[in-house]
């Protein structure tokens, strides 16, 4: 059954009213709730641990899930819990970061793209280029040729994540730039500052936020995917990805080590593309029609 | 008088988050063998579902036919299997749609769009479903038809779209042929040529029209006997001359008053009488209606109109009206 | 048609000639010295200065722009830092079992995928559609190796069915080299497959609510042929779209896939040659994979003009 516009429009009168809200976004409301969970995991993540994630206990290794080690152990001891619940932070910083600093980037160009002609023909040669990269092999070749560490896998991450958002933001400062009230305002001596601001900038922040939610969840993937090869965050520290990776040796015997870490992974990317999905659906009804 | 179609009481309804829509809220006609019978009304009033009713293509996750009779050279299609109205659909009742520039497949040669038809309906082999493609393309006047079967819809223009649609819906010879609105997507002159061409066709092949729209003038034109639709209801049915001459529902007349006159005289300051509009608003089909439908608009309105829904009754010569008050109508201006 | 299908060859000659240059201009400009990155942490200042002569650094730009664009027109990568091989002979070495896993998968991927979007999106909001769109949501988000690893737990590890880990080539017989494929093969297309359906189902559902489609029921057509001809083909085009975007999710998934199952592909080349830092690998590497992508972008842009004569004219 089509959902009428009415439908989703609240009656005047009437307070927000959470329980509607969740009722009428479900995929919002669930992805909201598990990525919060998520959040406070990570942020609380000293508290929740219910031991050293670091500690190596070697008499204690390979346990499976018991009442003391609630994910079991890995063979040098660890805790698979409090790793895992550390495990968390990473991803959320690195998917958080490489949102942000790409959408921040992408805006840009993408303004500048849709805008200028001329500098749309050189940027969208270069964007189609790095595209035809595959992500994870282009933050490969970016991590080959620097140091370890945190910062160059975000970079790492952010270089091929910014075309997409390029293209979104561009597309819609195009399709309004042909718009007649633009062309008005442009013969009317109107700044080019204050055009960008003031009418297309508001435009392109809905599919923007669609978009980086996506590019969120892409870059936990990738992130982790890094991580299980070896290229991605140091092998100390705690990253769902590093974590499968140590549990691979013994994975026959010791499965949890990577099914535990795994879940945890498949739940959040999951309930940041529940997000997404949610988003686009409620912020584009365009395409909520079609899908 | 054999009716090739009958259709009697039927009531169409779609579900929607504000209730029930009864799109088509009890109407009976006929259609005779080969003649031309026009549905009128305006945007909302039930004539286009009506039609889709009798093709049973309502879309069965929002409407059905809530009851009702439709038969067809005396055959009950309300109770047929989807299986036997399909081979009744572009076989025997053929259908035609406004928009033809969206209502043939973009990705698919007209000729086979045509031949497909033939070689459904008929079992014949695809030769000879393309050589019918071309006769029909022919027949509906189009230019260099064996060039056309195998260009696309989008390098055709309008009328000539419509042309293959006309081409389509008679490839197999229906007995009836549904137009809904055909005419009103295009240009005027087009309209004309279309409208002709669709007699001259009736007349070679001896197929039945059922003509819907809202223009008043193109059912002047075309049709021999109309029905004028309000609020999914029957208000009036008349052979055309007669509908013209003397319409006797108020809202007809409403209608008719309200056709742009070029020979009205302007007064000496040079403006021209106000165009003449039926106050206030098409109801809610949501709400069931008490009494008459037109009640709501009407100057001649009585509390028996607004509580009793007026039964249609003959008014003389094949002349059918719904009104309470038709004396009071006839004695107006 | 065929000016059409010439235009779209040339425009694939400046995306590549981008790839070459960002792989170009990466070593030379990344921050740091590249070389002593390269050469590791306990390098000394002879082996860095090794390194740097074997990757041509020491090398004026300008030289080293022309050597290299010229090596790489006669098909020359240049050589493996360590093992002294050739990074083309290293490449086409390893070509066989990932050509093997990447085909495969799309094939089945594209074969399952279409018509359980089709079915869905014909039976629209009930119970198929329903159980479609959960495990198209799902699968997108189900990373490749934790699929790979809870596969392997289940068919390989518990059931026994199918081998763990490792690759049969085709000369070896066909059977053995088809269980090896197996699982790799559905561990990497679930998410290729689930993102095919949610787009197929889409664009089915726009296309169904077409005029056309409307003309095509009144005229009584069988349900196949309305389905299949009438309303897939012109649902084609976006559908062929993401199958080719998709591809760059199967690009990179092998990676991890052959890393998981232990097949001596591409991709555990390329984990290697990080692992290594042996660049001229991992270039070599980028730009094979690269062109593919192209390659499978020009197919897919040509089959538009096959499936929406539109586009032709």
């Amino acid at each position: 059954m089509a959902v009428l516009a009415d439908d989703l429009a609240v009656p005047p009168g009437r307070r927000f009213s959470l329980w509607t809200a969740v009722r009428r976004n479900p995929t919002i409301a669930l992805g909201t709730v598990l990525l919060s969970l998520l959040i406070v995991m990570a942020v609380f993540a000293p508290f929740i641990a219910t031991s050293d994630p670091f500690k190596i206990t070697p008499v204690n290794r390979l346990r499976p899930p018991s009442e003391r080690w609630w994910f079991g152990t890995d063979q040098f001891g660890r805790d698979v819990f409090s790793r895992t619940v550390y495990g968390a932070r990473v991803s959320l910083i690195v998917g958080l970061s490489v949102a942000a600093f790409s959408s921040v980037l992408g805006l840009a160009l993408g303004l500048a793209c849709g805008y200028f002609r001329k500098v749309d023909s050189i940027v969208m040669r270069i964007m189609d280029g790095l595209m035809a990269i595959p992500s994870i092999l282009l933050a490969i070749a970016l991590i080959t040729l620097s140091r370890p560490g945190l910062g160059i896998v975000i970079v790492a991450i952010v270089i091929p994540e910014v075309p997409r958002i390029v293209r979104v933001v561009r597309a819609v400062v195009l399709s309004i730039r042909s718009q007649p009230y633009i062309e008005s305002a442009i013969a009317g001596g109107t700044k080019n500052w204050k055009l960008l601001t003031r009418h297309i900038l508001p435009n392109t922040l809905a599919p923007l936020i669609v978009q980086s939610t996506y590019v969120c969840a892409s870059a936990m993937l990738i992130e982790a995917s890094l991580s299980f090869l070896g290229a991605g965050v140091p092998p100390e520290v705690p990253s769902w990805g590093n974590i499968i990776a140590q549990g691979r040796t013994f994975f026959q015997i010791a499965p949890w080590t990577i099914m535990i870490p795994g879940a945890f992974l498949a739940v959040t990317v999951l309930a940041v593309n529940l997000l997404g999905d949610g988003l686009r659906d409620r912020l584009d009804p365009r395409l909520a029609r079609r899908l | 008088m054999s009716y090739i179609l009958e259709v009697r009481d039927l009531y169409t309804q779609f579900s929607t988050l504000d209730g029930v829509v009864r799109a088509v809220d009890g109407v009976s006609f006929d259609v005779a063998r080969g003649e031309t019978l026009g549905i009128v009304g305006e945007s909302g009033c039930g004539k286009s579902v009506t039609a889709m009713s009798i093709l049973r293509l309502i879309p069965p996750e929002t409407g059905r036919i809530a009851s009702g009779s439709i038969k067809f050279e005396g055959e009950e299609l309300t109770t047929l299997s989807e299986e036997e109205m399909k081979r009744l659909r572009g076989h025997r009742i053929s259908m035609i749609f406004q928009e033809p520039m969206t209502s043939l497949n973009p990705v698919l040669t007209v000729g086979t769009q045509i031949a497909e038809n033939v070689v459904r309906h008929l079992g014949v082999s695809w030769k000879v479903g393309r050589e019918r493609a071309f006769e029909m393309l022919d027949l509906v006047r189009i230019a260099d038809a064996r060039r056309r079967l195998d260009e696309y819809p989008h390098q055709l223009s309008g009328g000539m779209r419509q042309r293959v649609m006309i081409a389509m819906a008679l490839s197999c010879d229906p007995q009836v042929l549904i137009a809904d609105e055909p005419t009103t997507a295009l240009d005027v002159t087009i309209q004309a040529q279309i409208l002709d061409l669709m007699i001259e066709l009736k007349e070679k092949t001896g197929t039945a029209i059922v003509l819907i729209t809202h223009d008043l003038g193109v059912v002047a034109e075309t049709t021999e006997r109309v029905v004028v639709m309000y609020a999914g209801r029957k208000v009036e049915q008349a052979p055309v001359e007669a509908l013209f001459d003397e319409p006797l529902h108020p809202y007809t007349r409403g209608l008719m008053r309200a056709i742009p006159r070029l020979d009205v005289e302007a007064d000496a300051a040079g403006t021209r009488p106000r165009l003449q509009e039926i106050p206030g608003l098409v109801p809610i089909l949501t709400q069931p209606i008490v009494g008459c439908a037109f009640a709501p608009r009407c100057e001649f309105a009585t509390d028996r109109c607004r509580s009793v829904s007026p039964p249609l009754v003959d008014a003389g010569a094949g002349h059918l009206v719904a009104c309470w008050e038709i004396d009071r109508v006839r004695r107006a201006a | 048609m065929t000016a059409y299908i010439v235009r779209r060859l040339f425009a694939t000659l400046p995306v590549m000639a981008v790839v070459a240059l960002f792989v170009f201009f990466l070593l030379r400009f990344a921050p740091g010295d590249p070389a002593a990155i390269i050469a590791g942490e306990d390098a000394t200042v002879e082996s860095i200065a090794a390194v740097r002569a074997k990757l041509g650094l020491d090398r004026p730009m300008v030289e080293q722009f022309f050597v290299w664009t010229t090596q790489l027109a006669q098909g020359d990568m240049g050589v493996s830092i360590f093992s002294n091989l050739p990074v083309t002979r290293l490449i086409s070495q390893r070509l066989e079992p990932t050509a093997a896993l990447t085909l495969s998968t799309l094939f089945v991927a594209v074969a399952l995928a279409v018509p359980i979007g089709v079915v869905a999106a014909w039976k629209a909001r009930k119970w198929v559609d329903r159980l479609v769109m959960g495990f198209a949501v799902l699968g997108f988000a189900m990373p490749v190796f934790v699929l790979a690893y809870i596969l392997i737990y289940f068919f390989a590890v518990q059931w026994q069915l199918l081998p763990v880990q490792g690759y049969q080539p085709i000369k070896d017989g066909f059977w053995p080299f088809f269980e090896s494929l197996i699982l790799p093969s559905v561990a990497l297309g679930i998410t290729y497959m689930a993102l095919i359906a949610r787009i197929t189902r889409a664009s089915m559902l726009e296309v169904l609510a077409q005029d056309y489609i409307r003309t095509a029921n009144s005229k009584g057509l069988a349900t196949d042929r309305v389905l299949l001809l009438h309303a897939l083909k012109n649902a084609a085009v976006p559908i062929v779209t993401v199958i080719g975007i998709g591809i760059a999710l199967l690009i990179s998934g092998v990676v991890i896939t052959e890393t998981v199952f232990n097949i001596p592909g591409l991709g555990r080349l390329t984990v290697d040659a990080v692992l290594k830092r042996d660049y001229p690998v991992v270039q070599g590497l980028i730009l094979v994979f690269a062109g593919a992508k192209v390659l499978v972008n020009l197919i897919i842009d040509i089959s538009y003009a096959f499936l929406d004569p539109r586009i032709r004219y």
